[in-house]
């Protein structure tokens, strides 16, 4: 009873004589009877008897009865009975087994009744699943009426009757989802997703890869990451107007100084490696312009324009410069570097990472860096003094080289870094410059025993070309280093510059090949990298086969990807891969459309910093206006 | 009312045009198929034109791109020898396309240079000269 009214708070209450009244054997010999006849009859006269005799139950609604049908009868279908006793008003002919049915249904209908006074709960039975609604609600709208229930009862009888069904029928699939409910964390790979995020991550993976080694190597955290692409760019700007450098590192100096507050800056560098750095790499590349140009007159100088460059800058603007042209050079360097510290971190990294080189150096011949550092400091002394109008930058610069040079050779980087601040030392350095390059010779051996092999025998190829260069000035060779260091995940970019008719790129490549012909070997990315981003995103078992093609893939892509950056810069007259290429690739790859903008995926791939740096810049479509 | 107009407009337009390209693949497929004695059911012939149609509005707004790139307002050849990189064979054929087709001009050009300036036997002169292709452009 209580159950009764609880379940239909709508409906009347069920009093319980109602259901005395339907469990007499009286009524439910009426209603069988009544059923019977209706059921053979099909006539209404049935659903008369069937009314009188359910109307007298006041909860002898359809709604009611079909509940209890339900929750008692799971082998008969309430429905078929319903449906019989329902439909004989419209003209429905019952079929026999339904009839049968029905009566049966019928007969059981007060039984039911009182049952159902009895019970309280709603018992779902999956039978009840099979319960057709839609034949229920028909049923129990030939129901209503014939019951005489109000218009609002028929509705509130259909409306009670679905969600009684609803209800019945929900728990069931709530309790089937509840089997279902796994977590699968399966995603499908999304291939362009991948790419891109291999991309970044490779040079993120990459830089923090030297990072690592460099840190182990007792050299602080900043790795002068050099995409070959920077290299590259960095040689193509050879010939750019010497100022520009200077501006650049002025306007590069406040972006490099932002970035360099967190760690993250080396990983968002990488991921913006392309992007950002393309910006960076154009005012570094003015100012590796400058260095390049007063050293571009020597093919050895050409690795000691960068570390000139970033060293050269150091001495003419001091504190400022030396961050900017570490940063310039290396803005990805710088950001690892800046992480751990300011301004002299970098040249912390450089002097690193000239360690790095230099340990990869001495593996190739110390001699060469000797004979190489003689001449190039020679060189480098002649070249700054020759064109360049920053007078002071180039004796600087030799100076700030050897500086460099010295602090990779061995001495501690904070030496280094104390050097750096002061424009002083580098002078004196300049003086000491064959001094220096012994010491850093030595350094170089020592650091090169020091450190533990890297993974890319490459990279230490390409350094020690490097250094084979430009041994004058480890600082070149640290500045260059990174380059190296970092052209193995960039092959491809390395392997651009080459193709194009640039000077700046022509001169370091025959020397590149010619000074370490011994080692040539293209770059390429690091295996231990693939096989980390991969494995990453993979989440399942590698064979060692799959890293493999995985690699070639890879190195393929990015060959591809460098060779189109490179054509889209050609096409709009430019020597250096900008930003605009790269988002003109992306849009050609698809991974940016009209749906989806680039800001968007900055959003989702890059950490917050680069986010701040580009997505303005995205935004601004193509008009990239530095701030000055 | 003019705005749904203009774009029912377009609608049309670019039914006619599917519809045009429809039937040149059709052509098309029609003359491989007696080439190579192959059938080409309907679908096929259909989806082909579809996937061309499609692609033929990846390259128009590739094109656009790129001459949006080199802050041109055209779309020149250069654009299009960009467009086919993708295709190695393909880049070729067209900066083959394209030399000749720069030659040929340049050839007129001088022709009328030279009818302006000279008699018209020097014209005659110079066509009989052979053209000479001049080298890809960079294939970067």
């Amino acid at each position: 009873m209580d159950g009764r009214v609880g379940l239909r708070a709508s409906r009347r209450a069920a009093p319980t004589p109602r259901v005395a009244v339907r469990s007499s054997p009286r009524h439910r010999a009426r209603s069988g009877s009544g059923l019977g006849k209706e059921n053979k009859a099909g006539s209404s006269t049935p659903l008369r008897h069937r009314p009188n005799a359910f109307s007298e139950l006041d909860n002898a609604t359809p709604r009611v009865m079909l509940r209890r049908i339900i929750q008692n009868q799971p082998q008969v279908s309430p429905l078929a009975l319903q449906t019989v006793q329902l439909e004989e008003t419209e003209d429905a002919q019952p079929e026999p087994p339904s009839q049968r049915t029905s009566s049966t249904v019928e007969l059981q209908l007060p039984d039911l009744v009182p049952e159902d006074a009895s019970v309280t709960t709603f018992r779902m039975t999956r039978k009840r699943k099979k319960l057709s609604i839609s034949e229920f609600e028909r049923a129990a709208d030939k129901r209503l009426p014939q019951n005489q229930a109000h218009s609002t009862l028929d509705s509130t009888l259909v409306r009670s009757l679905r969600m009684s069904v609803g209800s019945v029928m929900a728990p069931d699939t709530v309790e089937k989802r509840g089997l279902l409910r796994r977590p699968q964390n399966h995603k499908a790979i999304d291939i362009a997703a991948f790419e891109g995020g291999v991309e970044q991550n490779m040079l993120q993976i990459k830089a923090q890869d030297y990072l690592v080694d460099l840190q182990t190597s007792s050299m602080t955290g900043t790795t002068t990451i050099r995409t070959d692409a920077e290299v590259v760019l960095n040689n193509t700007e050879l010939f750019v107007e010497p100022q520009l450098g200077e501006q650049n590192l002025l306007a590069v100096e406040p972006q490099l100084s932002d970035s360099k507050t967190s760690a993250q800056r080396s990983n968002t560098s990488y991921p913006a490696h392309e992007k950002a750095r393309l910006e960076g790499l154009v005012s570094r590349v003015s100012t590796d312009e400058r260095r390049t140009l007063r050293f571009s007159e020597k093919d050895l100088i050409t690795d000691h324009e960068h570390v000139d460059g970033i060293t050269q800058k150091t001495p003419a603007k001091q504190g400022e410069e030396e961050q900017d042209h570490s940063q310039q050079n290396d803005p990805m360097e710088q950001f690892s570097e800046s992480e751990e510290m300011a301004g002299t971190t970098q040249h912390h990294a450089d002097a690193e990472y000239s360690e790095h080189s230099e340990k990869k150096l001495s593996r190739k011949a110390v001699s060469q860096l000797t004979a190489a550092q003689d001449a190039g400091v020679e060189m480098e002394m002649t070249p700054s003094e020759g064109g360049v109008a920053e007078g002071t930058e180039h004796q600087d610069s030799p100076k700030a080289e050897l500086q460099m040079a010295g602090s990779p050779g061995g001495h501690s980087p904070a030496s280094y870094s104390l050097e750096k601040p002061g424009a002083k030392p580098l002078k004196e350095a300049v003086e000491q410059t064959g001094e220096i390059e012994r010491g850093t010779i030595t350094g170089v051996l020592d650091a090169a025993e020091e450190e533990a092999t890297d993974d890319e025998s490459d990279i230490e190829d390409h350094e020690s070309e490097e250094i084979s260069m430009k041994t004058p000035m480890f600082v070149h060779a640290a500045a260059y280093r990174p380059q190296p260091v970092l052209s193995p995940p960039h092959p491809v970019k390395s392997a651009s510059p080459e193709l194009p008719p640039q000077p700046v790129r022509a001169k370091p490549v025959p020397k590149s090949s010619g000074a370490a012909q011994r080692k040539t070997r293209e770059p390429e990315i690091a295996s231990s990298l693939i096989k980390q981003i991969f494995s990453h995103y993979v989440k399942t078992p590698v064979t060692r086969d799959a890293y493999k093609i995985v690699e070639k893939c890879s190195e393929r892509y990015f060959k591809q990807i460098s060779s189109d950056l490179e054509a889209y810069s050609q096409h709009a007259g430019r020597k250096t891969v900008e930003m605009a290429d790269v988002e003109l690739l992306m849009r050609r790859q698809g991974l940016v459309t009209d749906k989806m903008p680039l800001h968007v995926l900055v959003e989702r791939h890059l950490p917050l910093e680069y986010r701040k740096l580009l997505i303005p810049i995205a935004v601004s479509g193509n008009k990239v206006i530095p701030c000055k | 009312g003019s705005e749904a107009a203009g774009g029912e407009q377009r609608e049309l337009l670019i039914q006619r045009l599917r519809a045009a390209v429809h039937y040149t693949t059709g052509a098309l497929a029609q003359d491989v198929a007696e080439d190579k004695g192959v059938l080409f059911s309907k679908q096929t012939v259909a989806a082909i034109s579809e996937i061309t149609f499609r692609q033929a509005e990846n390259f128009a707004r590739d094109l656009e791109m790129f001459a949006r790139h080199a802050k041109r307002s055209t779309i020149t050849s250069e654009d299009v020898k960009l467009l086919a990189r993708r295709s190695n064979s393909l880049l070729k054929y067209i900066t083959q396309k394209s030399d000749e087709l720069a030659s040929s001009n340049m050839e007129q050009k001088e022709k009328k240079k030279k009818k302006s300036s000279a008699a018209k036997g020097r014209k005659t002169e110079e066509n009989e000269t052979p053209v000479t292709e001049s080298e890809d452009s960079n294939m970067a």
